[in-house]
């Protein structure tokens, strides 16, 4: 087992690019490695110990046997974990764009925030993110209709639009609010919205599930009402609660599932008027 | 507006210029010269003939540098160039932005250099279309050229877009009142219906004005698309527009022989931005199983889809493409001019033919005033007030000539019609300037040497 | 500069040079018969040496492909590189970016390539990429299949003014010769129609697309281009079009071969491309079978048709054709992102991403076609080697296609390991199949017969005179058995030791080491002034009233050409 931790020493406002310093590569590196290393930051390279005092303990014989701990504010490190296949990365602090994308495998934890991109296109592996998170969540590159393939996510806080974009597989679960279009062109996998979320989950989606516990606030009308569930198994997965399920995206012949809330999203029942305020109501809705 | 005499006292006509305001390229214009300069234009319209004739009105004629006391100062352009070239030589993070109102030659020495030096080109389409060329991306392209839609079109949509005020020949001139050949009788064989949540001059013109709630625009399409799908709606109202108009809507659609959105910033910039382009996209295809339909996205400079033309076929990627580590790279979020500005990334800044500081937004502005910003353009305005050299570059399409790309992507090489001021130089001789000024100072170009993923195991 | 490429094993088709063990030299861009003492050596002992690659059919410079640049940045960024001394970097898989693409062709040998549709009015944007290219020259072909004026004369069969506006628009596009893509169809698609067969008509044009095409290749005879029609037939891609493709080349049958100079180089009048596309059987893509026999069976008995195949090299790539009713089909079937592109009067495009996975039974069937095609025409000279680049893979694949060729073990093991879906062996003859190219059939098949198809006697063959645009691959053909290692085929191949173009040292080693930039071929038509005259004046009010552009601004105006070569023909016997 080999641990390297780098601590921040300068935050500096032209990004670091930390693409080449993942598991992968550096397994085998010792201090003297990092010493000759220059990283790259804009158009030039710089040396790296500029930036992070790194300390190096123990040996690693391959990459899944390296933890590399990041202390400090690394708001401008950009891809952090990027293509890592094995191994540990966490993160004390905010991170830059990019954390995670396209890893196949290991784990990132990061004790912050996250700027967008967060697990662009991972096929496998855990990203922990205790913070917020901006916009393309486990999505994919763009233009690319194949996202997120295996692997899971999970954001403490927020995330921002578009999260699981053409997502193809794994796992997003998101334990504070979503905004607009989370799962949009999904086509296979699962987002678990425990938060609100304010508009159009799953627009133009063909396959996969939506969960969300909250309240949403405003369906498309590709979206067709298939009436009420309790403890739905999606995914392999039960989730407690009495959800209305509806199907969509029929525009696209979807075949998608979304789940919302029964009883904080009453008001998006069909048979459900205000004056009727009985939850009896929804019985009549049952999925059978 | 009052009666203008026609002016009659010139020297010389210019015959089928390209006017160098919006994306319609009108190719048509003539010019009257007198004493080298445009008096009079014939054919355009209010904007593009205003542009053409007072080119002189705020001109930049000489070069300028900023001096110690923030002020500035008229230098010559050998000075103008070195220092230009220095604060280029010595960045890490350029950005060269702009290049939407000048020509492709100008933007072939641009990318040498931005190449070079390891810069982020990018152009207006970050702050106006590309959120279009997102959802292209996602969703496909179903385009025609503008002369099509005149000589077939037998519906005309307009999305988010006043063609009126923004494109005052478009209608005029390709789509909704020209004499096609299947179109013989010009607006009287064409439906032109207007979305827009705005009464706009374009919807007063139009047989239908749909008027959805701002930020309504994806809920709508998604409803029109269940509804081509055979879905009867189950909200009265969809985004502020009652089902049954929606169901009327869709059956005039289906029954167009020819039928073409035109959509502008108001689709692009609201909610969900690209996602709108997108649904927009995959309705215009829903169409298609119904009757031929495709969509046109209102370009706003004459050449903005020129460099998004230029850049693919250059580098594969249509904008924002960031060269830092030698190679090609285009990240949404990460390699646009805003996003670069607002985290306060780039240390020199090259603006040419463009005005971020009448556009973009505070906080990115608030950067530029902070690093260098080098400005080639023609004539002087809030950008010129950042800036800390002043290249005055010449009037692509007067002044000289020059290739675009309309807003279908027709080509057309625009002509040169007068000479320029003594003390201008075109945009490509300053871009190229700056490029072997900098190739002498910086001499090692920025090719990173190849990188050795684990040295160790070797 | 005088060089010696020495002892190479030569492969020379055109002058009937098999493998024979000789120097070539060159000199001032050109081969000549002998140097001084001062001429460098460059030592290729046992290597085989060819002349440069010459692609018949690809698209590589144009708005189509820009579109799919513009609309597939992920495909762009499988292929980044970074930049080095010598090269920018490089982008793209499927539709590389212009420089890629120059860099790419060299690479594997090729000195020439044909940009197959150029439409009249976006001409300027085909050869602004050209000029962005550096190391092969190309030579664009304009589209006349669908254009009004066409459809017009072809009703009236009207072929001497046809053929004076074929060399008007040659002269104003700069293009080399006349491309039909899917004749009438593509103008039913203004009105999102197609046409079903040879003898159908587009809405509101009382043709058919037997009348324009026969009307072309007449015209095209007529004007002694050198270069014959070069035809898309209609129906590609349809389950059943085999009867559609032999029906179009079997109607130009009886039409005169000019005689003229340049004409007289090649043998064919009609050049179909991608035969692979239009050589299906059935009636649905769940009975559809191969034509290939039946396709080839007419190629053996019919001199005047040349053919290049378009096979499909398994990969995921991008498809994009003036076929763009074709394209909206695919795009129903795959649901992928659609481009069309339609270009008023003229022509109209679409783009699709494809998969060609040799997994799926339809892929497959198309893959073992291509092939069948390959191995059953007899007459290497008859066709050509492409992929219709990028339509059915990119042209990077050149090489492996190359190494099927070469390798019957190699074409079987497929078969037999399951790497392909089991139509390979149960809809097509191709398991039966055991014949192998040899190098000399490799060396027609990509250059000397391409070359003569598009009647170049500059480039394609070693003779003296002609351009030194050579290629010499890292393989000894006298002490290796391509049959037994077709890796091998394939790597020598997408890496040429040396890469020689107009006499300068491109590609060495598999590296750039130099560019230049690219030229364009266009031909010119001498002798037709009047005619042209009176074409243009008859087209005029017109053009005027129903293009959106103004006639000053539709030609393509010298200064987007750079370096151009032209190609002048003598209108003789007028």
């Amino acid at each position: 087992m080999k641990t390297i931790t780098f601590d921040v020493i300068k935050r500096n406002q032209i990004a670091l690019e930390m693409d080449e310093v993942i598991p992968d590569n550096i397994y085998s590196w010792e201090a003297e490695d990092f010493d000759k290393y220059a990283v790259p930051v804009g158009n030039s390279r710089f040396p790296i110990t500029d930036f992070f005092d790194i300390t190096v303990e123990g040996t690693a014989d391959s990459p899944a046997e390296v933890k590399m701990i990041f202390n400090g504010d690394c708001g401008r490190v950009k891809y952090i974990g990027n293509k890592m296949s094995a191994g540990e990365i966490i993160v004390n602090g905010d991170a830059d764009l990019h954390v995670g994308a396209e890893m196949s495998g290991g784990a990132i934890t990061v004790h912050g925030n996250c700027e967008a991109h967060a697990g662009r296109e991972m096929t496998g592996g855990t990203l922990e993110i205790f913070g917020n998170t901006k916009e393309f969540t486990g999505a994919s590159y763009i233009g690319e209709w194949r996202g997120m393939r295996g692997g899971k996510i999970t954001v403490h806080g927020n995330a921002g639009k578009q999260c699981g974009e053409c997502l193809v597989g794994g796992h997003i679960h998101v334990k504070g609010d979503c905004d607009i279009l989370a799962g949009i062109h999904m086509r296979k996998g699962l987002i678990e919205i425990d938060g609100n979320v304010n508009r159009w989950p799953g627009g133009q989606m063909k396959n996969g599930n939506i969960i969300i516990r909250g309240r949403l606030g405003r369906l498309l009308e590709g979206f067709v009402e298939e009436g009420i569930v309790t403890n739905p198994v999606v995914n392999g997965i039960e989730f407690e609660g009495t959800f209305i399920q509806y199907k969509g995206d029929i525009a696209l012949k979807g075949k998608g599932h979304l789940y919302i809330d029964a009883e904080k999203n009453r008001d998006k029942l069909s048979a459900w008027e205000d004056e009727d305020d009985e939850y009896i109501s929804l019985g009549d809705n049952r999925l059978r | 507006m009052s009666y203008e005499p026609p002016i009659t006292d010139y020297d010389e006509i210019v015959e089928n210029c390209t006017c160098a305001f919006c994306g319609c390229n009108c190719d048509d214009l003539d010019y009257l010269v007198k004493n080298g300069h445009v008096v009079a234009v014939r054919h355009a319209c209010r904007l593009g003939a205003s542009k053409i004739m007072e080119d002189m009105d705020q001109r930049l004629i000489v070069p300028m540098v900023r001096g110690e006391n923030g002020e500035l100062e008229e230098v010559d352009w050998d000075t103008a160039l070195d220092t230009a070239a220095e604060y280029i030589a010595n960045s890490i993070r350029p950005v060269f932005y702009g290049w939407s109102e000048t020509s492709t030659e100008c933007m072939k020495e641009g990318i040498e250099l931005g190449e070079y030096i390891g810069a982020v080109l990018d152009n207006q389409a970050t702050i106006c279309h590309g959120p279009s060329l997102q959802a292209v991306q996602n969703a496909g392209y179903p385009i025609q050229t503008l002369g099509e839609v005149k000589n077939r079109a037998d519906m005309i949509v307009y999305s988010g877009s006043n063609a009126m005020n923004s494109h005052p020949r478009h209608m005029g001139r390709y789509s909704v009142f020209p004499r096609g050949y299947f179109r013989q009788r010009g607006r009287f064989d064409r439906t032109v219906v207007t979305m827009d949540p705005k009464f706009s001059d374009t919807a007063k013109m139009s047989d239908k004005w749909i008027g959805f709630e701002q930020n309504g625009d994806y809920g709508f399409y998604n409803a029109i698309r269940a509804v081509l799908k055979g879905k009867k709606l189950t909200q009265n109202v969809v985004s502020g527009i009652p089902a049954e108009d929606i169901y009327e809507l869709v059956e005039e659609m289906k029954n167009a022989e020819f039928g073409v959105l035109f959509f502008g910033l108001g689709l692009t910039h609201t909610l969900s931005k690209q996602r709108n382009i997108d649904i927009a996209i995959k309705m215009v295809m829903d169409l298609n199983r119904f009757s031929k339909w495709g969509l046109t996205p209102m370009r706003g400079h004459f050449n903005v889809n020129g460099f998004n033309i230029f850049m693919a076929y250059e580098t594969g990627f249509a904008f924002g493409v960031d060269f830092a580590r030698g190679y090609t790279r285009y990240m949404l979020g990460e390699t646009n001019t805003i996003d670069l500005l607002v985290r306060k990334e780039p240390d020199c800044f090259l603006v040419i033919a463009a005005d971020p500081g009448a556009h973009f937004p505070n906080g990115a502005n608030q950067h530029l005033a902070d690093i260098p910003v080098i400005q080639i353009d023609i004539h002087w305005g809030p950008s010129t007030e950042l800036a800390d050299v002043v290249l005055p570059g010449s009037f692509i399409g007067v002044e000289c000539a020059g290739t675009s790309y309309r807003m279908d992507g027709v080509p057309i090489y625009m002509k040169k019609a007068i000479d320029k001021p003594e003390t201008c130089r075109d945009d490509e001789w300053i871009v190229r300037e700056l490029k072997e000024r900098v190739m002498k100072l910086r001499e090692e170009p920025n090719v990173a040497p190849k990188y050795v993923p684990n040295p160790a195991a070797e | 500069m005088e060089y010696i490429l020495k002892n190479g094993i030569v492969y020379d088709p055109a002058n009937e040079v098999n493998g024979e063990k000789k120097d070539v030299y060159f000199k001032d861009g050109k081969i000549v018969e002998d140097v001084s003492a001062d001429a460098k050596v460059l030592d290729v002992t046992d290597k085989i040496v060819m002349p440069a690659g010459v692609d018949t059919h690809a698209h590589v410079a144009g708005p189509k492909l820009v579109l799919g640049r513009l609309y597939r940045p992920e495909d762009s960024r499988r292929g980044v590189t970074q930049k080095t001394k010598n090269e920018r970097g490089e982008s793209g898989f499927s539709i590389p970016s212009c420089p890629t693409t120059g860099y790419r062709y060299s690479r594997m040998g090729y000195g020439t390539v044909c940009e197959a549709a150029m439409p009249p009015l976006e001409a300027k944007h085909t050869h602004e990429e050209i000029c962005i290219i550096p190391n092969i020259d190309i030579n664009p072909l304009t589209l006349f299949g669908n254009n009004w004026f066409i459809l017009e004369m072809a009703r009236e069969n009207k072929i001497d003014e046809m053929a004076a506006f074929i060399s008007a628009w040659l002269k104003i596009t700069k293009g080399y010769g006349v491309k039909i893509v899917n004749p009438c169809g593509s103008e039913a698609w203004g009105w999102g129609m197609n046409v079903h067969g040879y003898d159908d008509k587009p809405p509101y044009f009382d043709v058919t697309s037997r009348e324009v095409v026969r009307a072309l290749a007449k015209a095209n005879e007529k004007l002694g281009l050198p270069h014959s029609i070069h035809i898309h037939p209609n129906d590609l891609g349809h389950p059943g079009n085999t009867n559609t493709t032999i029906e179009t080349l079997d109607s130009l049958k009886d039409i005169v071969k000019s005689n003229s100079k340049a004409a007289s180089v090649r043998d064919q009048i009609v050049h179909c491309t991608h035969m692979q596309f239009h050589s299906y059987t059935g009636t649905n893509w769940r009975d559809a079978g191969s034509g290939a026999e039946e396709v080839a069976k007419f190629l053996n008995h019919n001199k005047h048709v040349t053919g290049d195949i378009g096979q499909v090299t398994l990969d995921e790539t991008t498809t994009m054709t003036a076929d763009a009713p074709m394209e909206y089909d695919l795009y129903q079937l795959s649901g992928l992102k659609w481009v069309n592109a339609d270009i008023e009067c003229e022509t109209a495009a679409g783009i699709i991403p494809c998969i060609y996975s040799p997994k799926t039974p339809v892929s497959t069937l198309q893959w073992a076609i291509g092939l069948e095609l390959f191995l059953l025409t007899k007459n290497p000279w008859q066709i050509n080697l492409t992929t219709d680049h990028p339509n059915a893979g990119p042209f990077t694949r050149y090489p492996r296609i190359i190494s099927w060729l070469m390798s019957a073990p190699k074409r079987m093991s497929m078969i037999e390991n399951e790497e392909v879906h089991n139509w390979a062996e149960k809809r097509t003859s191709l398991a039966t199949l055991d014949r192998e190219y040899d190098f000399y059939d490799i060396a027609t098949i990509t250059r000397a017969s391409n070359a003569k198809v598009h009647g170049f006697t500059d480039r394609g063959n070693l003779s003296v005179g002609s351009n030194a645009d050579i290629a010499v691959y890292d393989l000894e053909p006298n002490n290796f058995d391509p049959s037994k290692d077709p890796e091998a085929v394939e790597k020598a191949f997408s890496r040429a030791k040396y890469t020689i173009k107009d006499g300068q040292i491109m590609v060495q080693d598999g590296e750039i080491v130099s560019t230049k930039p690219s030229q364009v071929l266009w031909t010119n038509v001498k002798g037709m002034e009047d005619e042209e005259k009176a074409v243009l004046d008859q087209v005029m009010p017109f053009f005027t009233q129903y293009y959106s552009v103004k006639w000053e601004n539709y030609k393509v105006h010298d200064h987007f050409l750079s370096n151009p070569i032209r190609v002048d023909i003598e209108m003789e016997g007028k």
